[in-house]
C-alpha cells in the first residue's frame, strides 16, 4: 500500500516471517511420507486436479517443493514477485477440497465444516497475510518495471528524433552478416 | 525498542535458524516416528551384526532389505482410489483392527461414489485394455461344461518392440525386470481401499442387490466362468447337471435336491445359500450398496458349487493394501484336497466352511455388523455338501486320468506328453485331480520390480477349462495365457505348436 510519499509501505516483518515459517514448516513435513496430517487431502486434491495423471507421491513431492520455496521466499524476503503467482495458485488450490471433497470437508455443506474444512477456511487468513506481504513488493516491482519500460521507450523515441535508429539497425545487420 | 528492529542481517539470521532448526528437527523426529504404533512406515532395518567368531561369513540374504526398491503406500482413506500397481508398494497399517465407521456420513458416501465411480471405471477399463486385448475370439468348437464358448488367447499384450512370445520368453528374468516388460504382473483390486467382493456383470444383472456403488467388475463377461454353471454330484453322476441350467437359490434348493441329498447335506446346502452380513454387504451404513443388504451367501460367489468369477482380497495379511486379489475358487473336487484357499492354507472342508466369515480376517467387525454365528456342527454340514460337489465329466480320460488314444486328437496326445515331460506341469499337477497339496512360491517377482507374493496354493487342473481367469488373481485370462506365463517363468522354451498342444490337452481335463 503506498504511503503519503507514494512509496510502498514495507510489509509487516513479523507477519512475513511467521507466514514463511508456517509455509516452510508444513511444506518440509510433506517430504516425509506419513508425517504430514495434510498428506491425504492434499495428495487426493492434486490427483483429482490432474485427473489422476499424477500419483500421490509425486503430487506431495511437488507440493512440498512449492510450499518450501514460498516459505523461503517469505523468510528471506527474496523472489517475492516471482513466487507471488505460485502463492496465489497454491492458496487457490487449498480451497479446492471444499469443492472436490465436500464429503471430507463438510459435515453438512456448506455451513458445517469438519476439522479439515475449518483448516481450509482458515487459509483465508493465510491468503490475506501473504497478500499483505507480497503484494506491495509485487506492485513496487511492477511499477519499477513500468517506469523502466517507459524510460526505454522515451529514450528510443528521442534517438529516433535525432536519426540515431538507422545506424543501430545497420550495425545489427552487419553483425548478423 | 531499537534493539528489536528487524534489520536485514537479523532477518537472515532468524530465517536461517528457522530453516535449519525445522530441517533438523523434522528429520530427527521422522527417524523416531518410523516403526511406532502410529506410523505406516516400517522401522528401517538395522545393520546386520554377525555372531562373534563368524565375522568372515557373508551376510545372510535375510539381512538385506528388499524394500529400498519399493514405494511406500500412499495415505488413503476408505473409498478413495488406490494405485492399480499396488505390488510396487510396501508399508504397514496404523492398526491391524478395522473400524465400522465411514470417513463421512452415509449420504455423502453415496454421493462421493456417484461422482468417483464413472471416472474410476473409465480408468480401470483403460488400464485393463493396456494390459489385455479382449478381442472376443473363441477357441473353435471348445466349450465349458455348460456350453459357454472358451476364449482364445493369449490376450495379454506383448511389450512394444516384440513380435512374438518366443522372442520375449528368450529374455532372462533380469532383462525383463530391468526393462519392466513382464506381461503377467499381478492384478490389484481396482478399489483396494474398500476392496471386498466384486461380482461379475451377469450376476449383478440377476442380483441387483449386489450392485456396488463404488466399483464394477473389470473383466468382460466372456472371459469369466459360465453363469449359472452346471452342478455335478459325486453321489449322482447318472443325473449329470442336477440343476438343469438353473441357479440354485434358497427358493428352489429344496425342490431340486429333496430326495437326492441326505438331511445333513440338505442343511449344509441351505446354510451355503443363506446370506449373512459381511464387511461391506450388510444392513449398516458401513456398506457399498445403496440399499441395506441382507449380505452375501457362500454360493453367491461359489454359485452352484462352482465359481462365477467374483473376486475378493485374501484375508491373510495386513496392511489392507498388501492383501492379494484372489478369484473365487471352484468348490468342485474339493473332496480331493487337503489344503484349500489360495493363501490361507485352510486345512479341511469343515474348517473352510467355518472360517469363511467374510469379515476380511477381522472378527472384531462382527460386533458392529452382525456375526454369521455358524455353530461347529452346522459348518460341518456345509462341509458335507461341499464334499459331494463333483468335477465335470471327462469323456476322453481313462480311470487313471490318461487320454484314451482312440478318443483323443494328435494335438491332445502331444499335449499330454508335454504335460508330463518338457512343460513340467505334472511336477506339481499330478494324480486324479491334477494337483498337489502344496503351496508353491514361483518367485515371479524375479521378472518385475515388486513385493514378493509368497507361496500360493497349487490349483487342481481337473475341469480347468470351466474356471477362467487363471492364477490366484486372474492375471492370465485364458489357458493360452497360462501356458505363456509358465513358459516364461520356468523358461521352458516351448514352441508355438507345443503351446497349442498343451492348451488342447488342458481342455480335456
Amino acid at each position: 500500500m503506498p504511503n503519503e510519499l507514494g512509496k510502498p509501505a514495507p510489509a509487516p516483518t513479523f507477519l512475513r516471517l511467521s507466514a514463511g515459517t508456517v509455509y516452510f514448516y508444513f511444506g518440509f513435513l510433506k517430504f516425509f511420507p506419513d508425517l504430514s496430517p495434510g498428506e491425504f487431502l492434499a495428495g487426493q486434491t492434486i490427483m483429482r486436479l490432474t485427473n489422476y495423471w499424477v500419483d500421490a507421491k509425486t503430487a506431495l513431492f511437488l507440493l512440498a517443493i512449492m510450499e518450501c520455496a514460498i516459505g523461503l521466499s517469505f523468510l528471506f524476503n527474496v523472489f517475492l514477485r516471482f513466487l507471488f503467482t505460485f502463492f496465489l495458485f497454491h492458496q487457490f488450490s487449498t480451497f479446492l477440497p471444499l469443492f472436490f471433497f465436500p464429503e471430507i470437508t463438510f459435515k453438512i455443506a456448506p455451513f458445517a465444516p469438519t476439522m479439515e474444512g475449518q483448516y481450509i477456511f482458515k487459509n483465508l487468513i493465510s491468503l490475506s497475510a501473504g497478500w499483505t506481504v507480497m503484494f506491495p513488493a509485487v506492485k513496487a516491482s511492477s511499477r519499477q518495471a513500468r517506469a523502466e519500460k517507459a524510460e526505454r521507450k522515451a529514450l528510443a523515441s528521442k534517438k529516433l528524433e535525432h536519426g540515431d535508429a538507422a545506424p543501430v539497425a545497420n550495425q545489427a545487420h552487419t553483425a548478423n552478416a | 525498542m531499537k534493539w528489536f528492529k528487524m534489520t536485514k542481517r537479523r532477518n537472515y539470521i532468524f530465517a536461517t535458524i528457522v530453516v535449519v532448526a525445522l530441517g533438523i528437527g523434522i528429520t530427527t523426529t521422522y527417524a523416531k516416528y518410523r516403526g511406532t504404533d502410529l506410523a505406516r512406515v516400517p522401522e528401517l532395518p538395522g545393520e546386520f551384526v554377525p555372531v562373534e567368531g563368524y565375522d568372515n561369513y557373508p551376510d545372510p540374504p535375510t539381512s538385506k532389505p528388499i524394500t529400498n526398491t519399493l514405494e511406500l503406500y500412499p495415505t488413503i482413506d476408505k473409498g478413495f482410489r488406490t494405485p492399480f500397481d499396488l505390488w510396487r508398494y510396501y508399508g504397514r497399517d496404523a492398526s491391524s483392527f478395522s473400524s465400522p465407521i465411514l470417513p463421512m456420513r452415509f449420504e455423502q458416501w453415496v454421493e462421493f461414489h456417484r461422482k468417483q465411480k464413472p471416472q474410476l471405471m473409465e480408468d480401470v477399463r483403460e488400464y485393463m485394455a493396456s494390459r489385455y486385448d479382449f478381442s472376443g475370439e473363441t477357441i473353435s468348437g471348445a466349450t465349458m461344461s455348460g456350453g459357454k464358448p472358451i476364449m482364445k488367447g493369449p490376450v495379454a499384450r506383448l511389450p512394444e518392440g516384440f513380435e512374438t512370445w518366443e522372442e520375449l520368453a528368450a529374455l532372462s528374468p533380469e532383462e525383463m525386470k530391468e526393462q519392466d516388460i513382464f506381461p503377467y504382473m499381478p492384478l490389484a483390486h481396482p478399489l483396494q481401499s474398500t476392496a471386498h467382493m466384486v461380482f461379475p456383470d451377469a450376476w449383478v444383472k440377476v442380483h441387483p442387490e449386489h450392485k456396488r456403488i463404488d466399483v464394477d467388475m473389470d473383466f468382460p463377461q466372456a472371459y469369466l466362468p459360465e453363469f449359472p454353471p452346471p452342478l455335478f454330484l459325486t453321489t449322482h453322476r447318472e443325473l449329470g447337471d442336477v440343476t438343469n441350467g438353473r441357479e440354485i437359490t434358497l427358493d428352489n434348493y429344496y425342490e431340486i435336491f429333496d430326495g437326492i441329498l441326505t438331511p445333513e447335506q440338505m442343511e449344509g446346502l441351505k446354510e451355503l445359500l443363506r446370506p449373512s452380513p459381511t464387511t461391506w454387504f450388510n444392513h449398516t451404513d458401513h456398506r457399498i450398496t445403496e440399499a441395506a443388504s441382507k449380505g452375501v451367501a457362500c454360493m453367491d460367489c461359489h454359485v452352484n458349487g462352482h465359481t462365477n468369477g467374483a473376486f475378493e482380497l485374501a484375508p491373510d495379511s495386513r496392511p489392507h493394501m498388501a492383501r492379494l486379489r484372489v478369484d473365487t475358487p471352484t468348490l468342485r473336487g474339493n473332496y480331493n484336497l487337503m489344503q484349500l484357499s489360495s493363501k490361507r492354507s485352510v486345512r479341511s472342508l469343515d474348517h473352510f466352511s467355518e472360517i469363511e466369515e467374510y469379515f476380511d480376517g477381522d472378527p472384531g467387525m462382527q460386533q458392529a455388523i452382525g456375526p454369521r454365528a455358524v455353530k461347529g456342527e452346522v459348518s460341518n454340514r456345509m462341509g458335507d455338501f461341499n464334499a459331494i460337489v463333483d468335477n465335470p465329466p471327462t469323456p476322453k480320460l481313462d480311470p487313471l486320468m490318461r487320454l484314451i488314444p482312440a478318443l483323443a486328437t494328435e494335438s491332445e496326445l502331444r499335449g499330454e506328453e508335454l504335460f508330463h515331460g518338457k512343460a513340467k506341469c505334472a511336477q506339481c499337477h499330478y494324480g486324479d485331480a491334477f494337483v498337489e497339496d502344496c503351496f508353491r512360491d514361483l518367485k515371479v517377482e524375479r521378472f518385475y520390480l515388486g513385493r514378493p507374493e509368497g507361496p500360493i496354493k497349487t490349483f487342481p487342473l481337473r475341469g480347468i477349462k470351466d474356471s477362467p481367469p487363471y492364477l490366484h488373481d486372474g492375471r492370465c485370462p485364458t489357458l493360452h495365457d497360462v501356458v505363456e506365463f509358465f513358459n516364461i517363468v520356468f523358461q521352458l522354451e516351448l514352441t508355438r505348436q507345443e503351446k497349442e498342444d498343451l492348451v488342447a490337452y488342458l481342455l480335456c481335463l
